[in-house]
């Protein structure tokens, strides 16, 4: 019903208010951002079995589609809180400040798209760089510079208060320098163990072994990428269909967010960022089987694990840090510190980054006067932005069939001297 | 406040070392068993004497892999069930508690 309400809006924008107008913005971006979070992620998953050729890589990407598709509806857990991690615009139970809301939700609403807009040029910036990234901490960074840029630096939510970890120190920054050394340490184990073990056995005897361990353990971390991630859109659509008055609960999702949340995630990992596979996959190290396998059960155990726990952890940076892992486990091996000392730089730019892009637009917003003028004028910057950078990504096109391409370090060489630019 | 947060890293820390690495030993444990149940070439050995199958070896690769399996099962037990709001609890008693 609010899809066909949201079909009427476009058609009618004299006769409606501005919130619902804004609120429509704010759903498409939303789901936009969602995708690139599906796209972003397929690498988390998948980067290890394409690169040992456990599967291939058309049937990867749907294989991970299918599962988080099936993980985002399998979360019925309602999100509704995710932006309380970092800043206060809402109430603990949910429900958008009342004094955010005075205007009709506008001022909560644009603080929401433009935040939004910072996550999603940071995930398309990273992904034209081919590095691993965080989208839940763009999400974090995107909405903590449009808090900031709206409503100052005291809405920002810093620390927790004791008990559960909270704020930006507590769900972001311990997270962020804890996951690669944890899953590092756990698929480093791994990976030397299985070495250890299978040692002396004919490749043969182990090589169908291998191939199904990998399907299996990137199989999990489909699915729990699934019902963790597309959880987060879906409460910021909530939360904006709360602030404009079109939505009441505070305890569940309305079934369409459901339904399109889960669709555009998992669009987005079909798709599939082959830059971000091709890095992880052959950039950092040169995986085998028993090093895929081991990665991914290291990467699956520490995200369920922790999120079971009480302190999620980011499943890029745990991927990571288990593929660097099995690269120190395994004895011999090479790992490629250049592009993993890249990939660190990426992690801590990753917040002031996505919170400058969206803090910068939401002062383009208010310079224009907010309203529906001012959120027009943000997704059309959104849409050239990411216009640009997909036109430049055409480039150097990575995709199904040269993904597994020997790696070339420093890969920028190979590019015309003018590809500088955008680095 | 760091405390808890240390804590519950450490936490995290070894029940990950447990499953993550674990699960993975176990299968390859489970390749080693069943190579070894296999004889023939399937492991390495010295020239001419080709090991004779052991069927115990197949026993406890089947065993091994079982087990693997069993941890992936648990895996995505606790995934489903927390989705539905539901935890999964290992300390005796019923296996699915709701939320509270």
């Amino acid at each position: 019903m609010p899809l066909v309400r949201a079909g009427e809006v476009a058609s009618t924008v004299g006769a409606v208010d501005a919130a619902t107008v804004i609120l429509v913005l704010v759903v498409v971006v939303a789901l936009a951002f969602d995708f690139t979070n599906g796209f972003h992620d397929t690498a988390n998953a998948m980067a290890t079995s394409i690169a040992t050729h456990a599967l291939p890589p058309k049937a990867a990407v749907t294989l991970s589609a299918v599962l988080n598709l099936v993980g985002a509806f399998l979360s019925v857990e309602v999100a509704l809180t995710v932006t309380n991690a970092v800043v206060r615009i809402q109430e603990p139970d949910g429900a958008p400040s009342p004094d955010l809301v005075q205007d009709g939700g506008e001022g909560l609403l644009l603080i929401v798209l433009t935040g939004l807009v910072g996550a999603i040029v940071w995930n398309l910036l990273t992904w034209l760089l081919g590095l691993p990234s965080s989208s839940s901490h763009a999400l974090f960074g995107g909405l903590v510079g449009a808090t900031v840029a709206g409503l100052g630096w005291g809405a920002v939510h810093w620390t927790g208060d004791g008990g559960d970890p909270d704020g930006i120190l507590g769900k972001v920054v311990i997270p962020a320098v804890a996951s690669p050394v944890i899953a590092g340490v756990v698929a480093a184990t791994g990976t030397w163990f299985v070495y250890r073990v299978t040692v002396g056995l004919a490749t043969r005897s182990t090589e169908r072994g291998f191939r199904w361990g990998q399907i299996g353990s990137a199989s999990l971390v489909s699915l729990a990428h699934g019902t963790n991630d597309a959880q987060k859109t879906m409460g910021v659509i909530t939360l904006a269909l709360i602030a404009s008055g079109h939505w009441t609960s505070t305890t569940s999702i309305p079934l369409w967010v459901k339904v399109c949340c889960a669709l555009a995630i998992a669009l987005g990992t079909y798709l599939g960022g082959w830059r971000i596979i091709r890095t992880l996959g052959k950039g950092l190290i040169d995986i085998a089987p028993p090093q895929g396998m081991a990665a991914e059960t290291a990467s699956a155990a520490t995200i369920l694990v922790s999120s079971h726990l009480g302190l999620p952890l980011s499943t890029t940076q745990v991927t990571t840090g288990s593929v660097l892992g099995a690269g120190i486990g395994r004895p011999g091996a090479t790992v490629r510190w250049r592009v993993a000392g890249r990939m660190g730089v990426a992690w801590l730019i990753t917040m002031p980054a996505a919170g400058l892009v969206g803090a910068a637009t939401w002062f383009l917003a208010h310079v224009l006067g907010g309203g529906v003028l001012g959120a027009a004028a943000v997704v059309l910057v959104l849409v050239a932005l990411s216009g640009a950078l997909y036109v430049r990504s055409r480039r150097d096109s990575v995709h199904a069939g040269n993904v597994n391409d020997e790696w070339q370090e420093p890969a920028r060489e190979r590019r015309p001297a003018t590809a500088g630019g955008v680095r | 406040m760091l405390a808890t947060e240390t804590g519950m890293l450490g936490q995290v820390l070894l029940v990950s070392l447990v499953l993550g690495a674990g699960l993975p030993v176990l299968f390859g444990l489970g390749l080693r068993a069943t190579a070894w149940g296999a004889g023939g070439d399937a492991e390495e050995h010295a020239a001419g004497v080709a090991p004779r199958p052991h069927p115990l070896g197949r026993v406890l690769g089947i065993l091994c892999f079982a087990l693997a399996l069993a941890g992936v099962v648990l895996g995505i037990t606790v995934v489903v069930a927390s989705g539905l709001g539901y935890e999964v609890s290992l300390g005796g008693g019923p296996l699915l508690v709701e939320k509270s």
